[in-house]
C-alpha cells in the first residue's frame, strides 16, 4: 500500500515535468517575445531591447544554465510568474486576489448542482422507462443545447432588470452573497441539462447490475434498492467525477464572471486570452494543471484504500 | 434450425426496432445530406438559390414574416439560408476533429493497451499530461499557434493545405480531443488481451501488428463508434466557444457566429438569428443523443438478448 | 497618439442613494468599459487610465471647461509661457503654494510643495531607457540635451545607476518656481502637450518610495486623491483635502447660462466629494445600470441605440418619460481604411485605390455601425479644426458611387497589365463587432467589381503587421491628442514611416516640405491655409479611404449637473455635481413608469 503510494507520488513527477514543457513550448517557443507589444506602439529599438532583458527573451531556449527553459522551471515551481507586462502588477497577486471571488462562485454553484443532480437523478432512475424518463432526457437535452450565453443574457434581462428580483451587475459596497445569487442560480440550471444526464446514466448503469437483479428478485422495492444499494455503489463515479472537476472551480466561470463583474479568476482569465498576456495564461495553466494533479493522487490512494481490488500495474 | 447471426446483424436489428432512433437517424441523414449537397454546389460552382446567404433579400433586421421566413441579419440577408450553410461549417468542424482524434487516439490506446511496459508509459504520461492542462486554455493555445501556418504536405502528394479559419478549429479540437477515447480503448484493449481467443491467436505465432488490427479492434469498435456519435455534440458546442473567442471561421456563416452576434442583438430585442442558429443545433444535438444512446444500447454485449 | 477604431467616451456622475445617506457626502458614479492599466503619468497609454490618473494628477497647463474653441488656461502654471523671440525658449512660473496630497512616501506624511525641478524629474525619467515608458515620442529630438541624457542612460547598467542629478541644458530651473526649457527648434505645439498627463510632475519620493507600484499609488496635487482601487472592478476616489485653491469658471459660450452650466460659477473646485467609478465590459449590464439610475452619464453603447435614440438623433419617449438628456458633440477623429503605399499592387496605382474609396457607401456605414452617430470623411483633418476644409469632398472626387468605381477599376487594369489580383484588408480584432464591419466592406467592393479578402488578426498581431509594412490595407483611425492639426498631419510625414506613426508609408517631398514649414508655425491664418494645402497634397493621392469622422453622444440624467462633453479634457469629475433630491425622486419616477 505504502509502495503504491510513494510508486503514485513518484509518478507525478514525470507529469509535472510535462506540463512544464507542454507550457513552455507553448508560450515561449511559439510565442515568447512579445517585447514590441509591450514597449507600444511609438517605442524605440532601445526600449525594446530593455524589456526584452526585462523578460529574459534575449537568453537561449534551451542549451545553457541559464536558459529560458530553465527559468521557466525555476520560476514556475516557486510560484514566481513575474509581473503582467500589460499593468506590471505581481501575476501571483492577481491569482490571489481573485480566488476568493472566483470559488465563491463557482463552489455554491457546484454544491447546488450536485445536491439537485443527484436528486433528480434518482428520482428520474424510480420512474425509468416511463414518460417522465423519456420527458426528462428531452429536457435535458434542450438544456444542454441552448447556449450558455443566452442563459446568460435571459436571466439578466428578466430577473435582474425587469423584474428586479436581483441586482444586475456587481456595485462596490453591495455585499458578496446578494451579487453572486443570480449568477449561481443561472450557473446551476444551465448546468443542469448535462449533470442529470451523467447522474441519470451512472443510476441506470447500476441498475443493470446482477447484484440489482438479485435484490429485485428478493421483493425489494425500486425505492429501497435505490436508496440503499445503488445509491451507494454509484458513489464511487460519482466522487470520481467530482474529485477530479474541484481543480477546475478555481478556474471560475468565465462567461458569468463578465456579465455580471465578479473580479475572480475567470474575469481574469478572459481579459488575458483577449490581452494574449501569456504569462497570466501560462501561470493559470501551471496551477490549474497542479491542482489537477494533486486531486487526481488523492483520488486514486482514497481508491487504493478503499476499493482492494484496484490494480497495481 | 435457427439461423444464426452476426454481432453486427443483430445490434442493427435491434436498432431498426427503435423507432425514435430511426426518426433520430432521418434527421442526421438530412443534415449529412444538406452539407453533401453545399460541397457539390460549392465545387461544381453552380448558384442554387438557397444557398446564396450573402444576397441581401430585404431590409436590415427584418422580423420573420412571409418573405424571410427567419427574418434578416444587420446587413438584409437571410436568416433562414444562413443557418442552412452554417451546417457545413459546424458539420465538416466536427467531423474532422472527431475524425483527427480518433485517428491519434485508437492507435496510441490499443498499443499502449496491448504493449503494456515502456510504450504504455510513454502513452499514459502524454495524456496525463494534456489532461492536466484545462481544455479551454489547452484548445486556445493550439489554435493560436496553427493559425496562419502553412501544412507542408508534400511527401505525401497532397500539396500544401493554408490553414484557415476551419481547419484551424478542427485541427486544434481534434489535437486535444482524443485523450477520452485513447483510455476508453487502452482499457478495452487491456482487458481483451486476457482473452481466449487473444492468447489462442498468440499462441499459433500471430504477428502483433495483426492481432492489433484483425483482432482487437473490431472488437472494440463499437466503442469507437458510440464515442464517435456521442462527442460530435460536444465539437459543435466547442465551435460556438471559440467563435465567441475569435478564432471560428470568419468568412461564411457558422451557428457560433450567428449566436455570438446575440450579444449584440439580444438587447435590441433582435432574437431570431440567434434562435434559429440555436434550434439547428438543438435538433441534431436530440438527434445525436437518442441515436447514440440507442446505438450504445443496442451494441452493448451485455444487453443481448438470448 | 491614441490608436482607436470604436471609441466611446463615459464620463459619469451621480449620486448613490446609500443605505446611510450624509447630505454632506455627494457622490459620483461612473463606468468605464476598459479595464485601467497604470495611473502612473509617465508610462500612461490608454483613454482609461487617462482619465482616472487626471483627477489625482494636474499638469501645467489644462483646457478651459466651458470656452470654446477650446483653449488652454494655465493649470499648475502662473500663466501662460513667456517665449523668447526665435521660439525657441520657454520661461513657464510655477503657482506658489501648491502640495502634492499627503502620502506616506513623503516626510511625516504631509505632502511637499510642488517644485519646478518635479517637471525636470519626471520629464528625464520619460528620457530614461531603463524606465521604459512609452510616452518618449513626446520630447523625441525637442529638447536640448535630453537625447544625450537619454543615451547616457543606455549606458548605465542598472536603473539605480542613473544620475538624475546630471544635468540637461534645454531643462533649467533658476528657482524652485520657475521652468526653462530650451528647445532644438520651434515647437508652437508644446503648450498643448504641457496639458497632456505624460508631462505631469512627479515627486522624487514617491518614485523611490513606490518603485514598481507607483502605477497602483498615484501622487499628484489634483483635486482627488485614490482611496481604493479593487482591481478589475471598481476605483474609488476621495477629495483633496489641500486641493489648491480653484474654481468654478465664470464664463463659456453662449449657451452655457441657458443650460444651467454657469450656475456654479466661482464655487471652490472639487464640488464632488467621491468618485466611483466601476468597469463593465459588456454593454447589457451597463445599459441597465444606467436605466436603473445608478450610472449617471453614459456614451450609448451602440447596442442599446434603438432603445434611446431614433434615427433622428432625438430621444425616444422612453428615454424622455424618464428625463434623460442627450449631448452630442464632435470629438477630433477621423477613422480610415489605409492603403500601404509601399504595396505592390496599390502603390503605382491611383485609379485602383480611387476605386476602392469609391465603392464604399459611407452613409450606409454610418448607417448601421454607428447608429448616425458620425460624418462622412475624406479627408483626414476633422471638422473641429479651424483649418478643416468643408470643400474637401469635390477636392477628392472619392465619394460613394459605383459607377465611378467601375470605371476606375477598368482604368485600374490597364494600369496593372491584367485583372487584379485579391486584395487583403487587415482588421484589427476577430470579434463579432469587426465581422460585421468585414462583411459589409466585402459586399461593398464586390458591388464594384473589386476581390478584397478581410484579414481578422488580434490588435497585437495587427500592429506587428503593420509596423513590418506586412499589411497591404488596414483598418484603423487616429483621436487628436490636441486641437492643432499637426497631429494629423505627421501620420502623413515620410520621416514617420513605420514603424513610426506613418502607416501609410506615404512619402511626398513637397508635402514634406510644407510640413516642415507650418510645424513650426505658431497658429495663424497663414498656418491655416498651409494645412490646408498639405491636407489637398495628400488627398489628391488617395493613401486611404477616409471613412468617417467622430460624433460622440452622452446621455445623462437630470440629475447629473455641469455635464459638457469635452474633445481634449480628461480632468473634468471636479466641475460636476449631483443634485441629491432628483436623484432620490428617480426610484419614484421608475415605479410609476411601471
Amino acid at each position: 500500500m505504502i509502495a503504491y503510494i510513494i510508486r503514485r507520488l513518484l509518478y507525478t513527477i514525470p507529469i509535472i515535468f510535462g506540463v512544464l514543457l507542454v507550457t513552455f513550448i507553448l508560450f515561449n517557443v511559439v510565442s515568447g517575445d512579445v517585447s514590441d507589444q509591450i514597449a507600444g506602439k511609438a517605442a524605440s529599438a532601445e526600449t525594446i531591447a530593455e524589456i526584452r532583458a526585462e523578460y529574459g527573451w534575449d537568453k537561449p531556449l534551451f542549451l545553457s544554465w541559464d536558459s529560458q527553459f530553465i527559468n521557466h522551471l525555476k520560476n514556475s515551481l516557486t510560484f514566481d510568474f513575474g509581473r503582467s507586462w500589460s499593468d506590471r502588477e505581481p501575476i501571483i497577486d492577481k491569482i490571489k486576489q481573485g480566488a476568493l471571488p472566483s470559488l465563491s462562485l463557482t463552489i455554491p454553484m457546484f454544491i447546488g448542482e450536485l445536491i439537485i443532480s443527484i436528486s433528480l437523478a434518482l428520482i428520474v432512475a424510480f420512474f425509468r422507462g416511463t414518460i417522465i424518463d423519456i420527458l426528462s432526457v428531452f429536457i435535458c437535452v434542450v438544456l444542454m443545447s441552448v447556449p450558455f450565453l443566452s442563459f446568460i443574457l435571459f436571466g439578466q434581462y428578466f430577473l435582474a432588470f425587469k423584474w428586479g428580483l436581483f441586482p444586475v451587475y456587481f456595485w462596490p459596497d453591495l455585499p458578496l452573497p446578494q451579487y453572486v445569487a443570480l449568477p449561481i442560480l443561472i450557473g446551476i440550471v444551465a448546468g443542469l441539462g448535462g449533470n442529470l444526464r451523467f447522474y441519470r446514466t451512472v443510476m441506470l448503469d447500476e441498475l443493470r447490475n446482477d447484484y440489482v437483479r438479485t435484490a429485485f428478485a428478493k421483493g425489494l422495492g425500486t425505492g429501497t434498492v435505490l436508496f440503499r444499494h445503488v445509491l451507494k455503489n454509484a458513489m464511487i463515479p460519482i466522487i470520481t467525477q467530482v474529485v477530479l472537476a474541484i481543480p477546475f472551480l478555481f478556474l471560475g466561470s468565465l462567461l458569468l464572471e463578465r456579465f455580471f463583474g465578479i473580479p475572480g479568476l475567470g474575469y481574469l482569465m478572459i481579459d488575458a486570452i483577449a490581452a494574449r498576456d501569456f504569462q497570466i495564461i501560462n501561470a493559470m495553466t501551471f496551477i490549474g494543471a497542479i491542482l489537477f494533479v494533486v486531486f487526481n493522487l488523492i483520488t486514486d490512494i482514497c481508491y487504493s484504500i478503499v476499493d482492494p481490488r484496484v490494480s497495481f500495474e | 434450425m435457427i439461423k444464426g447471426r452476426s454481432y453486427w446483424a443483430d445490434s442493427l436489428r435491434q436498432l431498426r426496432k427503435h423507432t425514435l432512433a430511426m426518426y433520430s437517424l432521418g434527421i442526421i441523414v438530412v443534415y449529412i445530406l444538406v452539407v453533401m449537397f453545399i460541397y457539390l454546389a460549392n465545387w461544381t460552382k453552380t448558384d442554387v438559390s438557397f444557398l446564396d446567404w450573402n444576397q441581401q433579400v430585404g431590409k436590415e433586421y427584418e422580423k420573420p414574416n412571409k418573405q424571410n421566413i427567419l427574418g434578416t441579419d444587420f446587413l438584409g440577408r437571410s436568416v433562414l439560408r444562413k443557418t442552412i450553410y452554417g451546417a457545413r461549417v459546424s458539420l465538416t468542424i466536427a467531423f474532422w476533429a472527431s475524425i483527427i482524434s480518433i485517428l491519434i487516439g485508437v492507435p496510441l490506446g490499443a498499443a499502449a493497451g496491448y504493449f503494456r511496459g515502456f510504450i504504455d508509459d510513454i502513452v499514459v504520461w502524454i495524456y496525463t499530461t494534456l489532461s492536466s492542462i484545462p481544455y479551454i486554455l489547452l484548445i486556445l493555445a493550439f489554435a493560436l499557434v496553427l493559425r496562419g501556418k502553412t501544412l507542408n504536405l508534400n511527401s505525401l502528394g497532397l500539396g500544401t493545405i493554408s490553414l484557415s479559419g476551419i481547419s484551424t478549429v478542427y485541427l486544434a479540437i481534434g489535437l486535444t480531443s482524443w485523450v477520452d477515447i485513447c483510455r476508453l480503448i487502452r482499457a478495452e484493449v487491456m482487458k481483451h488481451k486476457q482473452r481466449e481467443y487473444i492468447l489462442a491467436a498468440l499462441s499459433y505465432g500471430c504477428s502483433n501488428s495483426r492481432i492489433i488490427f484483425r483482432h482487437l479492434i473490431p472488437n472494440v469498435f463499437h466503442l469507437i463508434i458510440i464515442s464517435f456519435s456521442l462527442r460530435f455534440v460536444g465539437f459543435i458546442q466547442a465551435e460556438v466557444i471559440l467563435s465567441f473567442l475569435g478564432l471560428g471561421e470568419k468568412n461564411s456563416p457558422s451557428w457560433g457566429a450567428m449566436i455570438d452576434a446575440a450579444r449584440l442583438d439580444l438587447p435590441k430585442g433582435y432574437w431570431w438569428e440567434m434562435t434559429a442558429a440555436t434550434a439547428a443545433i438543438f435538433l441534431i444535438s436530440l438527434a445525436l443523443n437518442i441515436f447514440g444512446d440507442a446505438l450504445r444500447d443496442s451494441l452493448d454485449p451485455k444487453l443481448k438478448v438470448q | 497618439m491614441r490608436y482607436c477604431f470604436l471609441a466611446i467616451l463615459l464620463i459619469a456622475g451621480c449620486r448613490y442613494s446609500a443605505e446611510k445617506p450624509d447630505p454632506n457626502d455627494t457622490v459620483l458614479y461612473s463606468s468605464h468599459g476598459a479595464k485601467v492599466r497604470g495611473l502612473d503619468p509617465g508610462d500612461i497609454g490608454d483613454t482609461t487610465s487617462t482619465a482616472i490618473a487626471s483627477q489625482i494628477i494636474e499638469c501645467l497647463y489644462q483646457y478651459h471647461y466651458l470656452k470654446r474653441p477650446y483653449e488652454l488656461i494655465p493649470s499648475l502654471a502662473e500663466g501662460m509661457p513667456f517665449v523668447s523671440k526665435d521660439g525657441l525658449a520657454y520661461t513657464i512660473k510655477i503657482k506658489k503654494g501648491v502640495r502634492f496630497a499627503d502620502d506616506v512616501c513623503f516626510n511625516d506624511g504631509k505632502g511637499r510643495e510642488l517644485r519646478a525641478g518635479d517637471f525636470v524629474f519626471a520629464w528625464k525619467r520619460i528620457a530614461d531607457i531603463k524606465y521604459l515608458s512609452k510616452n518618449w515620442w513626446i520630447f523625441d529630438n525637442k529638447i536640448v540635451g535630453l537625447d544625450e541624457f537619454r543615451e547616457y542612460t543606455k549606458t548605465c547598467k542598472r536603473t539605480a545607476d542613473v544620475d538624475y542629478n546630471s544635468p540637461v541644458e534645454g531643462l533649467q530651473t533658476p528657482d524652485d518656481y520657475t521652468l526653462v526649457i530650451k528647445l532644438k527648434k520651434p515647437w508652437p505645439q508644446i503648450v498643448y502637450l504641457l496639458a497632456h498627463l505624460p508631462t505631469a510632475p512627479m515627486a522624487q519620493e514617491a518614485v523611490e518610495y513606490y518603485g514598481k507600484d507607483i502605477i497602483n499609488h498615484p501622487v499628484g496635487t489634483g483635486p482627488y486623491k485614490l482611496k481604493r482601487w479593487h482591481k478589475g472592478s471598481y476605483i474609488e476616489m476621495v477629495k483633496n483635502p489641500i486641493f489648491r485653491d480653484e474654481f468654478y469658471p465664470s464664463e463659456g459660450e453662449p449657451n452655457d447660462a441657458r443650460n444651467g452650466l454657469l450656475a456654479d460659477a466661482g464655487k471652490k473646485l472639487p464640488l464632488t466629494n467621491r468618485l466611483v467609478t466601476v468597469l463593465i465590459q459588456e454593454d447589457p449590464p451597463q445599459w441597465f445600470l444606467f436605466l436603473q439610475g445608478k450610472i449617471d452619464v453614459s456614451g450609448i453603447p451602440k447596442d442599446n441605440f434603438s432603445e434611446a435614440i431614433d434615427l433622428r438623433r432625438q430621444l425616444t419617449p422612453e428615454m424622455q418619460a424618464r428625463n434623460i438628456k442627450l449631448f452630442t458633440f464632435r470629438d477630433t477623429s477621423t477613422y480610415w481604411f489605409g492603403f500601404n503605399m509601399e504595396d505592390e499592387v496599390l502603390g503605382k496605382n491611383l485609379p485602383l485605390r480611387m476605386a476602392l474609396s469609391c465603392a464604399v457607401d459611407r452613409d450606409k456605414y454610418i448607417e448601421l455601425f454607428t447608429n448616425n452617430r458620425g460624418e462622412p470623411a475624406y479627408g483626414f483633418i476633422p471638422p473641429l479644426m479651424s483649418c478643416y476644409n468643408p470643400d474637401i469632398k469635390n477636392i477628392a472626387q472619392t465619394a460613394y458611387n459605383l459607377q465611378n468605381a467601375r470605371k476606375l477599376v477598368k482604368e485600374a487594369e490597364r494600369i496593372y497589365g491584367s485583372k487584379l489580383p485579391r486584395l487583403t484588408l487587415a482588421m484589427p480584432g476577430t470579434d463579432i463587432v469587426f465581422r460585421q464591419h468585414g462583411d459589409f466592406l466585402k459586399r461593398c467592393f464586390k458591388d464594384a467589381g473589386l476581390d478584397v479578402e478581410i484579414d481578422y488578426m488580434d490588435w497585437p498581431t495587427f500592429q506587428n503587421k503593420i509596423k513590418t509594412k506586412s499589411a497591404q490595407m488596414f483598418a484603423l483611425g487616429w483621436v487628436g491628442d490636441y486641437p492643432d492639426a499637426e497631429n494629423f498631419l505627421q501620420l502623413f510625414y515620410s520621416k514617420n514611416v513605420s514603424p513610426g506613426s506613418n502607416n501609410f508609408n506615404y512619402s511626398n517631398p513637397e508635402f514634406d516640405r510644407i510640413y516642415e514649414n507650418a510645424c513650426v508655425m505658431p497658429d495663424s491664418p497663414e498656418r491655416d491655409a498651409l494645412y490646408k494645402k498639405a491636407e489637398e497634397i495628400v488627398i489628391k493621392d488617395c493613401p486611404a479611404i477616409f471613412l468617417t469622422h467622430g460624433v460622440a453622444f452622452v446621455l445623462t440624467h437630470d440629475w447629473a449637473l455641469n455635464v459638457k462633453p469635452h474633445a481634449f479634457a480628461y480632468g473634468t469629475s471636479k466641475y460636476r455635481r449631483v443634485d441629491p433630491v432628483k436623484k432620490a425622486a428617480y426610484s419614484e419616477l421608475l415605479r410609476t413608469l411601471k
